[in-house]
């Protein structure tokens, strides 16, 4: 009896335990045609138009076509539209590829683009991303291959926030509704979406009809890994094959592993610090400077960032159109800092840093510590994301004198960086200055690239010398691979799988 | 009152090490090395026993900033004792006149009161908690309210059912009949004779409350920056455990260690007071 | 019998009512998603615009009756992040929950009743001495801690397990033990007692006395009887254990309601936290009711005074 219940016990005990073990083999097999990507968070939703997170445009931007795209260089480039012209400041004309179809098979059509603006400007869809197409009025057919845009006012960087812009197919839309629209969508581009678990992964398929071309994978795996450390420890052991957001103590842990590599690029984050001009020690320019000249920018990026950032000398990368190379910034002086400090009688001032846990925490503890170091006393508030910007996009009394984040509209232009940060009446800027105001202003509105940059070269000029904010560096989009991949991440942080291949 | 009895040996035992818990926690300042928010950003991530060239040893290695972590985990003693202290506190405090009331008035206000306990009891405690603070803010002492608001229930239903219990006997009768005013009855009479399960419930709060600010400090909720808190040590070096395991290792194994000699405390007066 | 379940059942949903409520004013006092929903540029204007559009301007009260009415529809809402109706996320994450827990019970039960059993079996010897700290340690274990060295262990340096997610029964393993230890002293704890009383009872001694061995009148009698207490502990551990899932669904990225809770709170999307609390309360206070119940048909005292 009891050899007989062993007989039937031990098999399956080696089966339970085997199990696990059966798992790797497979992931290994498959791996040439399937590419596992972790990512730091589930996609929101998979409709282009319903969200404003990265997560889940990194995902279906390899569903969807945009109307106009960004090359490797960064120019802006036709992707749905083939040219476009101004018929007026307020009027713009686009024409379109007529050979693109959508994943369901239908024509893509400019009634399909003129829907899409259409539905992301409507205030009952509710679309967060509506404030930036918000200087559209109207998006309406005017040819077989034509559309033609009519703008509130001009509008410098329409062209870069349309690159954001997906097209979705307008008769599959209003058959199925939004909701299922959101839970099945379907696009154009080279992969379609076949299967979502929700916090766990989501799984794209090739769409070979695509126009651009057969896409490199037949199989695109987005997984949802939140720790830094699960993400590292997938790449290494080969359960993934890109870590979509790598840490720089991580990627300098791989520096030497043979099987892997580190793909980096300069992007249009700056890394900046804020100071606010209108409330406590921080109202007083003289403290500002010395704040800006108490932070040792190359420490932060050596030794905390690890050499995967480049120090800026104003608040803008030289990834974004309106970048003036040639203003200097304030230099790392503390004996200088401490000076100034005691010269505008803030010795011993208290200054409430307020951050939350989005924001690089090493980096607002050093910057606590050097702050200390000149002679102001700096006390960290800690708050969660929504009070955070609660409180910072609040009254200057409550939004602390200094924060610190990482600022990126997605349009490489100056227009998204400092009118939101810094315009009179903002609810960014704790700051007024009536010919800053005018300066942005006028670049916003002038097309001419030339009248643009002289107009940001005076805004930047007064920045610096009112020091509401300082620019601390450029940052870079760090990814972890393995060695056969290849690929050139963009500095738009644009994530297109067809762009990538096995060596 | 109970007459007091010879404390047994391991009691006793438990006792010293809560309060060599409690001397660290009180003596921070005098026994730590180094200043526990003092960062060297050079000197990120270094191993226990790590030389800095300036001759300074770091005994237990640095953490991601570069500060001590022998000098932080004695601080984090503080965190971790001083939010169960004081959170136990404002729940006795609120809890108990709640539960003496309930069970000796009893009526309408004690249905109420024990219908929000039910509420708040349903609710899980971590969840509770992540939303209180979500409504107050994160921050020492607001940690203490959301600990103190949200733990309140579990006292209330204890004493009100030993207030119950209690209620019936024949010499509160007795001081009943003899006019005594019921404030003066739940206080001399009540109270003293419900302190032995109260003190049972309280030790097991004690416990929970060290895991809560550690839990919640973790999540990033608890005690703010730069101040040292053992869950917040332990969240800071989630990243690098691979590679700085002594960040995740020594605070987990101090935090282990004393709410495993405050729960065996507990488990010891639970099984005496039978 | 009946005025009894009557009574329990009107207590229970006014609890539940009173979760509900409490949840709600807490959450909508921490403040509105809006602002974590707009690109950096929006302005004030746009910014107030869809404030209004999502209902997020109108009195407290107005939204709190709006919210019961739809309650009384059986209508969760659509969550403000993923646009999907509340009822379909949750059906999607909460058979993770329930699968964690139901491993965890295991868990807890597979060490905890045998060590109480042995416990109570050999009392005062060195193996009970032994064993209470040991199942006590698992109850003093933060499940972050255990959790992430575990991970560690387990999954990084061995390479056995998994290291996080839910892709098959082997990521299932190292949650459940971390859940699992927080309860374990509880069961062991209530067998212990249930045993001992058992043990005590007058069918021991009578069946010892007929000669039978000490095991087969544990095996035969003893367990059974003191199954029932043991029974109405376990349904009330469920709550505990859902409650408890937070964390360790969060170390272990184990996509169960726990961690959807906890980042719907971050993201301030109300409808989804409120249906995650009203669904683990609900658990929660069924299992109290049926273990309420429970002892109400064992104890006839509580069944006759109705």
């Amino acid at each position: 009896m009891r050899q007989r219940l062993a007989l039937l016990i031990a098999p399956l005990m080696i089966g339970l335990f085997a199990a696990p073990l059966l798992a790797p083999p497979a992931i290994a097999a498959a791996a040439k045609t399937t590419l596992t990507v972790d990512l730091a968070n589930d996609a929101a939703t998979l409709d282009p138009q319903l969200q404003w997170d990265t997560d889940s445009y990194t995902v279906y931007r390899n569903i969807f076509d945009n109307l106009l795209t960004r090359d490797s260089q960064g120019k802006i480039v036709p992707q749905v539209a083939t040219s476009w012209h101004y018929t007026d400041p307020r009027t713009i004309v686009f024409n379109l590829r007529t050979d693109i179809r959508f994943q369901d098979g239908a024509k893509l059509t400019p009634a399909d683009v003129a829907f899409s603006i259409r539905r992301i400007t409507d205030p009952k869809f509710r679309s967060p991303q509506q404030s930036q197409f918000d200087v559209i009025r109207s998006a309406q057919v005017t040819g077989p291959a034509q559309v033609t845009l009519h703008l509130k006012t001009p509008y410098a960087p329409l062209l870069a926030q349309l690159v954001k812009l997906s097209i979705v197919p307008k008769a599959y839309v209003e058959k199925v509704g939004n909701t299922a629209f959101n839970q099945h969508p379907i696009g154009s581009g080279p992969y379609r979406l076949k299967q979502w678990q929700h916090g766990v992964q989501i799984v794209l398929a090739a769409n070979d009809a695509y126009w651009g071309g057969k896409p490199p994978f037949r199989t695109v795996i987005f997984r949802d890994v939140p720790a830094d450390s699960t993400r590292l420890a997938d790449l290494r052991t080969g359960r993934a094959d890109i870590d979509h957001q790598m840490t720089a103590d991580d990627a300098k842990a791989i520096m030497h592993d043979k099987k892997l590599q580190v793909l980096s690029t300069p992007t249009e984050r700056v890394g900046y610090l804020f100071m606010n001009a209108a409330f406590g020690p921080t109202k007083n320019v003289l403290v500002r400077r010395a704040i800006a000249m108490a932070i040792d920018r190359k420490t932060i990026i050596e030794a905390l960032l690890q050499g995967y950032a480049k120090p800026v000398n104003i608040l803008l990368t030289p990834a974004s159109f309106g970048y003036v190379p040639d203003i200097p910034a304030w230099p790392y002086d503390p004996k200088q800092a401490r000076a100034l400090i005691k010269k505008a009688g803030a010795a011993g001032a208290h200054l409430t840093f307020l951050t939350s846990p989005s924001y690089n925490r090493q980096i607002t503890e050093a910057i606590q510590q050097m702050l200390d170091d000149v002679g102001l006393k700096v006390s960290i508030t800690q708050v969660d994301q929504p009070t955070f910007l609660r409180r910072r996009q609040g009254p200057p009394a409550g939004a602390g004198n200094l924060s610190q984040g990482l600022w990126s509209c997605a349009c490489q232009d100056a227009d998204g960086v400092i009118w939101p940060l810094f315009h009179s009446g903002s609810i960014w800027s704790k700051y007024s200055n009536p010919a800053f105001d005018k300066a942005v202003d006028a670049a916003r509105t002038t097309l001419d690239p030339k009248q643009r940059l002289a107009d940001y070269r005076t805004a930047f000029t007064i920045l610096h010398r009112d020091v509401p904010g300082i620019g601390l560096y450029q940052a870079y989009a760090i990814y972890g691979a393995r060695r056969q991949l290849q690929w050139k991440p963009t500095p738009n942080e644009a994530f297109f799988v067809k762009d990538m291949r096995w060596k | 009152m109970r007459t007091i009895r010879r404390v047994p040996p391991g009691i006793l035992a438990l006792l010293a090490l809560l309060g060599a818990y409690g001397a660290v926690a009180l003596g921070a300042p005098w026994i730590a090395p180094h200043d526990p928010l003092h960062q060297s950003l050079l000197l990120r991530l270094r191993p226990p026993l790590y030389r800095a060239p300036s001759g300074t040893v770091f005994w237990l290695g640095t953490d991601d900033v570069g500060r001590d972590l022998l000098s932080r985990v004695i601080f984090g003693a503080r965190a971790s004792l001083a939010v169960a202290v004081l959170s136990v506190s404002v729940s006795l405090l609120v809890g108990t006149p709640l539960g003496l009331l309930a069970g000796w008035f009893r009526g309408w206000a004690a249905v109420a009161i024990l219908r929000i306990v039910d509420s708040v009891l349903s609710i899980p405690a971590i969840l509770l908690a992540v939303l209180t603070v979500a409504v107050l803010g994160p921050g020492f002492f607001d940690l203490i309210l959301v600990l103190g608001l949200t733990r309140w229930p579990r006292y209330t239903r204890v004493v009100y059912g030993q207030t119950l219990q209690v209620a019936t006997r024949p010499f509160i009768r007795a001081a009943e009949l003899a006019g005594a005013r019921p404030a003066r009855i739940l206080l001399r009479h009540v109270l003293p004779n419900i302190a032995g399960p109260l003190l049972v419930v309280a030790t097991t709060e004690f416990g929970l409350m060290i895991l809560f600010e550690a839990g919640l400090s973790f999540l990033g909720l608890g005690i703010q920056p730069p101040t040292p808190s053992w869950g917040s040590i332990m969240s800071d070096g989630r990243q690098y455990v691979d590679r700085a395991w002594w960040m995740t290792v020594f605070p987990g194994l101090c935090l282990f260690g004393l709410v495993l000699c405050v729960n065996l405390l507990g488990d010891r007066l639970r099984d005496d007071s039978r | 019998m009946l005025r009894h379940v009557a009574g329990r059942t009107g207590q229970a949903l006014v609890t539940i009512w009173g979760v509900l409520t409490i949840v709600f004013f807490a959450l909508h006092l921490s403040g509105d998603p809006t602002l974590l929903l707009v690109p950096p540029d929006a302005t004030a204007h746009q910014i107030a615009a869809l404030r209004h559009q999502l209902g997020f301007d109108r009195p407290l009260a107005v939204q709190y009756l709006s919210y019961l009415g739809h309650l009384a529809r059986l209508d969760l809402g659509q969550s403000l992040v993923q646009r999907l109706p509340v009822a379909t996320i949750l059906a999607a994450r909460i058979p993770y929950t329930l699968e964690l827990s139901a491993g965890a019970l295991l868990v807890a039960a597979g060490i905890g009743l045998p060590a109480g059993a042995a416990m109570a079996l050999w009392r005062g010897r060195w193996a009970e001495r032994a064993l209470a700290p040991l199942v006590l340690a698992g109850q003093s274990l933060p499940t972050f801690w255990s959790g992430i060295l575990m991970i560690l262990l387990f999954g990084v340096v061995l390479g056995w397990l998994p290291t996080s997610g839910a892709q098959g029964f082997a990521s299932l393993i190292m949650p459940a033990v971390a859940l699992g230890a927080l309860t374990m002293s509880t069961f062991a704890r209530m067998m212990r007692v249930a045993m001992l009383d058992e043990l005590g009872r007058d069918y021991v001694t009578a069946g010892r006395a007929r000669g039978l061995s000490l095991g087969a009148v544990v095996l035969r009698h003893v367990l059974r009887n003191a199954a029932i207490p043991v029974v109405t502990v376990a349904a009330l551990e469920i709550g505990n254990l859902m409650a408890g899932a937070v964390i360790v669904e969060t170390v272990f990225a184990w996509p169960g309601i726990g961690q959807l809770a906890i980042q719907s709170i971050a993201s301030r999307d109300f409808l989804v936290v409120q249906a995650v609390v009203l669904f683990v309360s609900v658990v929660y206070v069924l299992c109290s009711l049926l273990a309420d119940l429970a002892y109400a048909v064992i104890d006839p005292r509580i069944r006759l005074s109705g």
